[in-house]
């Protein structure tokens, strides 16, 4: 057996020859060696992930030792292995799609470059899942944001890319900057740099300096997750990336926001004060919100991915906060259970973003557009695409069997566990923030559903669509394999909680997995958390059945609200998807058997009042079906119209009416817009000091001069 | 030049002049006289096209011709459609049929004959065209596209019919949106369309006839009466005075059984079931009535140039007008309840208004135009059948809503029964039919107020009594110009309820 | 609202018998002109008819029904007017009533039929639109009108076939499921009427796609048309009006 700490070399020999290996070989040849050795080194991590998940196996390696600052260490504990596991479930089919995908850049960009940077960011979040120490941990983050941005800026040549791009490094590097000061607060406070050393010391620190090293951190990991207010970043960055950037983006390169915020808040600095809980509670709620409405109101299919990050990001992070909360009051069982659910989502969320992301770059590639106004009928020139992507919209619309709807029924359970809580303020706030959680979900599939429709199914809406399409099996394995993932980890709930329960229960000191998925009630009937006459109702139900043969502790998740709320909430996808799987087939063999003998069927173009042909102006555009949500939500949206004139000929001829609006996002006219001026006020004022005269120059200097002898001598 | 030539004794004029004056002396009588654009009627005489224009103006203003004549080899008139907006549709047709090009009118193309089905260049109502013989050689232009108005990005076009709903006529729309409220509605009409005015040609007046009172069936006395009355003048025959006042009483009777299915229609596109359902009972007792006092259902074969096809008794008139009365009652009392359902109210009022403005600019007839305030009738302006000798009300509202529609419909239906009484009194002994009827060649407009609006008949005859041109100027033709005035920026569900209160015919329009 | 609930009680029941029991209220018919023996006035009768439905067969007066168009120039200010009946039940069946015209057991008493106006003058429309009053009410008969073809057994059709609804008519006829009926209901969809043939009109709706059931009039009273939905599902037997003739219904089923 090979630990993990051989793969984790093995895995950084072989991001290194991926970045040196390019100089020797031709633009022709570097997509399948990128391939090849991502696939490779994608496999490496799983491997480390797994080992250390469901094994004993432990990862610490010291490396270099630095005078004044410590040594650098490398510890991965089953927390970084979750988000290890998910990375290199959406490295590994983002590398095989790479190999097919990359061609379009062949003679336009250097494809030497692209691997180079692949790898470089490859390795360097790694490195920061498995920093044990502060100084690794910013060397790391630094290197992933600039390497990012350079992924993003792939094609330089457009400026709006650059622009975007730019933006994104902009805000990373303030986001930065605030990790950088909360982790070195830290460290002053408890002295010393390595991750153990904060730990322990980190207990007795003050309310103040929780919340100030809170705060920080939480606006900077905010930033990388893409947290309202501060993401005006991402509806801009993640379109103008390739495809594959696009997905490595959205499913990897968010999470690590994430993984800053589980770190310093479960396991550093463990949470003592609800109102920081609160806080992230109610940031997660409204970026989900804001993120869906604008993912419903929007045409493009890349922007729309983007925001519905946002959106996803915004759940995790009230699941986060909702855990933080009841680790505050002291319910640490529930506080996991809100954790289990935080990291499910994430891990759902890679796996589905990332297949969506991949459908969406096969339909631009092949296609040459994303405006779902532009599309239709794809279902039956790219039938696979089709499947895949429609797998990835049911997941992320959480509808049963797929992963989507376990994490999202784990989420919205959780909310409703505040009832154990005694401050009837905090009560409200999560009904609200459950009230709008449940919202977003209704909105998921709304924005999916139009999606999927107008994407790709009706008529073709532009003769672009028109042409036949050849799919590339190198794009189709990565997808299917992406759709597979999220149908078993849908119908396997009962197998993926109790992982993470085991990676959660070392941080938070109690395990969720027996109040969550109960053992299939044999024999004695006894059970810690539930009740004797609860448990025998059950077996009387014939709960039992099938225990000898079945692998798991169980199928159904189930859990039983406290004393004063004893109400049970079970869901099943395993048994819903047999049951579904009996149901369909069980219609086909009637239909086989019973109906077929007897008539035939017919196809026959649709029915449309008797006109000669049905034209594809005559369906519904994306903008028209999503026109309810905007018109509703418009006092958020605020449209702004840019034209609505007529057109008129001698009088009463109308010609044409003209109607152009547009939406602004409302973050950047809420937070980006105002402080922007502020800043250019502020730097309009400064500039007042610049004006030229070279007698002022002097001057200042000699005022400081004098003011930095007074504060040394006095 | 100009040449003017009065007629005193039909009350009309005739203005002669020359194409390039035609725009203006058309907008002087329409702006500076206020004078009604009517029609346009188009003949193809033996070496020159003549086109009348005909304006209406009210009784003592009298009816204008204005008359434009050109070589048949110049198929080119300026468009006057810019001043006069009523032209537009009469022009359009005229440039399907015959082939005449106006000039500076923006829309002439697809229009009566869809480009779908048939070349540009058809012109079927031309002499050298044969309307017996199907057409062998099509060229349709295959990537015709329907017309889009709508310029904005996620706009698209709802299609509905022909074929849609239950028992409807075949008409198209396009209602053009952005999904939530229809902004532009189109319709596409003439799927009906039948070639009466070709087919009449060379017919005889009384084969004729029969094309007339199908034109739209449910109005069909009305437009026989107005046909007849064109022969009889054509004719110089005199109608004797019992058949006069039968005509009224048998015109007053259609326009009950009509409105009472028209209101009838309201109900039912509100989803008012029961009152719908009460409407029919006394619609079909009407039509029960009229088939047992006249023979047939919808006075088919009732009225014949010179007076009436057969006798009608006194006793039976009293006794129809007795159970007209009892009907009457109930109406009546239906109306109190339909004016006290505020839920049906609410779906009618301040739905799809049509302005006092537009009714006017767009020439609108009818009830339409005189619940938008507009009080125009023939039977009052234009006095046909001895209307002249009956008291009677022109309803009229101001608001040109649904509602404004409803009422109007209500009131006419009073004045209806309230001229039937007046016929009755007036009643005498005599002949229905006049004694001799000599046919003569020469053309003349015959004119009648229908249950749906006015309506004229341009007809000339040669000397052995055959049709040499009959064109039908009908009230559907006009009103559907004007009903995207009514159904614009309305919610889809709106849409049919806006329909139900015009009480358009498709027939009637498509011809 | 309780006010329209009250007043529907109120109004009691106005619903025909038919078919239990013949009809006989005045006014529901026009009638038709009879047929007879051929006499010196007949040969007027032949000359009057415009639209030529009568025809003359040894000594006998035969009428076409498929182009009678209630003109009543036959009957109405003449010496010698023909014979007049006043029934209603005039519908023919173009073929065997039982055999391949039946329709399923189970479309006896619940049919959904589908309303089409290929052109027509608005008479028989409305006679159609008649069915559904409280008078007729042909729900209690078990038949329902469907606007869309895909769910419907029978199609109504009425009108002189116009060129611009060919196509319109021709989808859907073809969107209709198996098994499925036509009845052309009205002069000009039997013969054109007034308005056929020409560049425009058919002489028929038989030219374009196979009529099952046939009935004359114009229009055709409710209560003719009510008898034209039941021949159609076999519940009456056809009257026999129109004598049939074979065409492609006779094909259809044999490729069925």
């Amino acid at each position: 057996m090979i630990s993990s700490a051989v793969a984790l070399q093995l895995f950084f020999w072989l991001c290194l020859a991926g970045i040196i290996l390019p100089i020797f070989i031709s633009e022709r040849q570097a997509p399948r060696m990128l391939a090849w050795l991502a696939s490779i080194a994608s496999m490496a991590i799983l491997w480390i992930g797994g080992n250390l998940l469901l094994t004993q196996d432990s990862l610490h390696i010291s490396l270099w030792t630095l005078p004044e600052l410590g040594t650098l260490e490398i510890s991965a504990d089953r927390i970084s292995s979750v988000f290890l596991m998910a990375a290199g479930l959406v490295f590994l089919p983002v590398s095989i799609f790479s190999s097919g995908y990359l061609k379009r850049y062949l003679g336009r960009y250097s494809l030497r470059r692209f691997s180079a940077l692949f790898f470089g960011l490859f390795a360097s979040i790694v490195l920061v899942l498995v920093a044990g120490d502060t100084l690794l941990f910013l060397l790391a983050w630094e290197s992933m944001s600039i390497l990012s941005y350079l992924l993003v800026n792939f094609e330089y040549k457009v400026s709006k890319h650059t622009r975007a791009g730019y933006l994104m490094l902009a805000m990373g590097e303030a986001g930065t900057l605030a990790v950088a000061v909360a982790l070195l607060l830290l460290a002053v406070a408890t002295g010393g740099l390595g991750f153990s050393v904060l730990k322990t010391a980190s207990r007795g620190l003050g309310d103040g300096m929780r919340w100030a090293v809170f705060l920080l951190s939480f606006f900077g990991f905010g930033v990388k997750a893409g947290l309202v207010p501060f993401n005006s970043w991402l509806p801009r960055a993640h379109p103008v990336a390739p495809g594959n950037v696009s997905a490595l983006l959205s499913g990897v390169i968010l999470n690590l926001g994430l993984y800053g915020i589980v770190r310093i808040n479960i396991d550093l600095l463990p949470m003592t004060l609800a109102g920081t809980g609160l806080v992230t509670l109610i940031v997660g709620t409204m970026s989900a919100f804001i993120g869906i409405l604008y993912a419903t109101t929007e045409n493009d299919l890349k922007v729309m991915l983007a925001h519905s990050s946002i959106e996803n990001m915004g759940i995790i992070t009230a699941d986060l906060g909702a855990g933080f909360v009841f680790t505050a009051y002291g319910h640490p069982v529930l506080a996991t259970m809100a954790f289990v659910a935080a990291l499910y989502h994430m891990i759902n969320h890679s796996i589905y973003k990332g297949l969506l992301f991949l459908g969406a770059a096969t339909v631009d590639s092949e296609v040459g557009t994303r405006d779902l106004d532009l599309l239709g009928g794809l279902i039956r020139r790219m039938p696979w695409t089709a499947l895949f992507f429609l797998a990835g919209a049911l997941s992320i619309a959480a509808l049963p069997p797929f992963n989507g709807f376990v994490s999202e029924w784990l989420t919205l359970q959780t909310m409703l566990r505040c009832a154990e809580l005694g401050s009837r303020s905090v009560k409200i706030v999560f009904a609200l923030c459950g009230a709008g959680l449940a919202l977003t979900a209704a909105l998921a599939v709304t924005c999916f559903m139009k999606a999927f429709a107008m994407g790709f199914l009706g008529k073709a809406r532009s003769s672009r669509v028109e042409h036949p399409v050849h799919e590339k099996r190198s794009m189709m394995v990565p997808m299917g394999i992406l759709a597979t993932l999220c149908l078993l980890l849908g119908v396997l709930p009962t197998m993926v909680i109790p992982t993470l329960d085991k990676a959660l229960t070392p941080v938070t000191g109690a395990s969720a997995y027996e109040a969550l998925v109960p053992p299939f009630f044999a024999g004695s009937s006894e059970h810690d958390q539930l009740p004797n006459d609860f448990m025998s109702e059950f077996h009387d139900l014939g709960a039992q059945v099938g225990q000898e043969f079945l692998p798991l502790k169980g199928l159904v998740v189930l859990h039983r609200g406290g004393v004063q709320n004893p109400v049970v909430f079970a869901m099943s996808t395993t048994y819903m998807f047999l049951v579904l799987i009996g149901l369909i087939g069980l219609v086909y063999i009637i239909v086989r058997i019973g109906v077929a003998r007897y008539r035939r069927v017919v196809r026959q173009p649709c029915w449309d009042g008797g006109i000669r042909r049905l034209l594809p102006e005559m369906t519904y555009t994306a903008r028209g079906f999503s026109n309810p949500v905007r018109v509703i939500f418009d006092a958020i949206l605020r449209p702004k119209t840019v034209e609505d004139s007529r057109e008129t000929v001698a009088e009463h001829f109308r010609f044409a009416i003209h109607r152009q609006y547009k939406i602004v996002y409302i973050v950047d006219s809420l937070v980006g817009r105002p402080l922007n001026r502020i800043g250019f006020k502020i730097s309009n004022g400064l500039a007042a000091l610049h004006h030229g005269r070279i007698n002022a120059y002097v001057a200042y200097g000699l005022i400081t001069l004098i003011i930095a002898m007074m504060i040394v001598l006095l | 030049m100009v040449r003017v030539s009065l007629n005193e004794q039909s009350w009309s004029c005739e203005i002669e002049v020359s194409p390039d004056q035609l725009v203006e002396v058309c907008g002087w009588l329409s702006t500076k006289l206020g004078y009604r654009f009517a029609g346009l009627i188009v003949e193809e005489q033996r070496s020159e096209w003549e086109l009348y224009y005909v304006f209406c103006g009210d009784t003592e203003a009298g009816l204008v011709h204005v008359l434009v004549r050109q070589a048949l080899v110049n198929v080119t008139f300026p468009s006057i459609s810019a001043r006069i907006h009523a032209a537009d549709w009469h022009e359009r047709e005229a440039e399907d049929l015959f082939g005449l090009t106006f000039k500076g009118h923006p829309r002439l193309g697809d229009f009566l004959l869809h480009n779908d089905r048939w070349q540009e260049n058809l012109c079927p109502m031309r002499r050298s065209f044969d309307g017996h013989k199907p057409v062998i050689e099509r060229k349709p232009e295959l990537n015709w596209r329907p017309r889009r108005i709508v310029k904005d990005p996620g706009a698209f076009a709802m299609p509905i019919g022909p074929i849609y709903s239950g028992v409807t006529e075949s008409v198209h729309f396009l209602l053009e949106t952005v999904g939530e409220d229809v902004i532009r509605t189109i319709p596409r009409l003439f799927y009906k369309y039948r070639a009466i005015e070709k087919i009449a040609e060379g017919r005889h007046v009384n084969d004729v006839l029969l094309l007339v009172e199908r034109i739209a069936a449910t109005t069909a006395f009305s437009h026989a009466l107005a046909f007849c009355q064109a022969v009889e003048s054509i004719c110089r025959v005199q109608v004797p005075q019992r058949a006069m006042v039968l005509r009224r009483f048998l015109a007053e009777l259609e326009r009950f059984r009509h409105h009472v299915g028209a209101i009838r229609e309201i109900c039912e596109s509100t989803a008012l079931i029961v009152a719908a359902n009460q409407m029919s009972i006394l619609e079909e007792e009407l039509l029960r009535l009229t088939c047992a006092f006249t023979g047939h259902r919808y006075l088919f074969g009732l009225t014949i140039p010179g007076g009436l096809s057969r006798t009608i008794e006194d006793k039976a008139c009293q006794e129809t007008l007795d159970k007209t009365h009892r009907i009457l009652r109930t109406l009546g009392k239906l109306e109190k309840m339909l004016y006290a359902s505020s839920s049906f109210l609410d779906r009618l009022e301040e739905v799809g208004i049509v302005s006092a403005v537009n009714a006017g600019k767009y020439g609108l007839v009818g009830p339409v135009t005189r619940a938008s305030g507009h009080s125009c009738d023939l039977r009052k302006d234009r006095p046909y059948s001895g209307y002249d000798t009956c008291a009677f009300d022109v309803p009229c509202e101001l608001e040109g809503d649904g509602y404004a529609r409803l009422r109007v419909l209500f009131a006419e239906v009073y004045q209806a029964v309230r001229i039937m009484e007046q016929a009755l009194s007036a009643l005498r002994d005599g002949p229905v039919l006049a004694p001799t009827m000599e046919m003569r060649s020469g053309a003349a407009l015959g004119w009648a107020e229908t249950p749906r609006g006015a309506t004229f008949h341009w007809l000339r005859l040669d000397d052995d009594g055959r049709v040499v041109r009959f064109h039908p100027i009908t009230p559907s033709f006009v009103n559907w110009h004007g009903f995207h005035l009514a159904a614009e920026k309305f919610a889809f569900q709106d849409f049919p309820i806006i329909l139900a209160t015009f009480d358009l015919s498709v027939a009637e329009n498509d011809r | 609202m309780s006010k329209w609930l009250f007043k529907g009680l109120q109004t009691g029941i106005k619903t025909t018998r038919y078919p239990a029991q013949n009809e006989h209220a005045p006014g529901v018919t026009p009638g038709l002109p009879l047929g007879g023996s051929y006499n010196e006035e007949q040969t007027r009768t032949l000359a009057r008819c415009p639209a030529g439905a009568f025809s003359r067969r040894d000594h006998e007066l035969i009428l076409d029904y498929r182009r009678c168009i209630h003109c009543f120039r036959c009957y109405r200010g003449v010496a010698g007017p023909v014979n007049w009946q006043s029934g209603f039940e005039w519908a023919s069946a173009t073929g065997p009533i039982n055999g391949h015209m039946q329709m399923d057991q189970a479309f006896e008493h619940s049919i959904h039929i589908l309303v089409v106006d290929a052109g027509d003058c608005g008479a028989c429309l409305n006679e159609v639109k008649q069915l559904d009053n409280p008078f007729y009410n042909m729900h209690r008969l078990g038949f329902f009108i469907t606007p869309t073809p895909r769910q419907a057994d029978v199609m109504l059709v009425v009108g002189p076939v116009t060129d611009h609804m060919r196509t319109p008519l021709q989808k859907a006829f073809d969107a209709m499921p198996t098994p499925r009926r036509v009845i052309a209901a009205g002069a000009c969809a039997l013969s054109g009427g007034v308005f056929g043939p020409s560049f425009v009109c058919g002489a028929g709706l038989r030219d374009l796609i196979p009529v099952d059931v046939e009935v004359p009039g114009c229009p055709p009273p409710p209560l003719a048309i009510l008898h034209a939905l039941l021949v159609a599902v076999g519940r009456k037997p056809s009257s026999g009006l129109i004598p049939s003739i074979p065409h492609l219904r006779e094909k259809e089923a044999n490729t069925l």
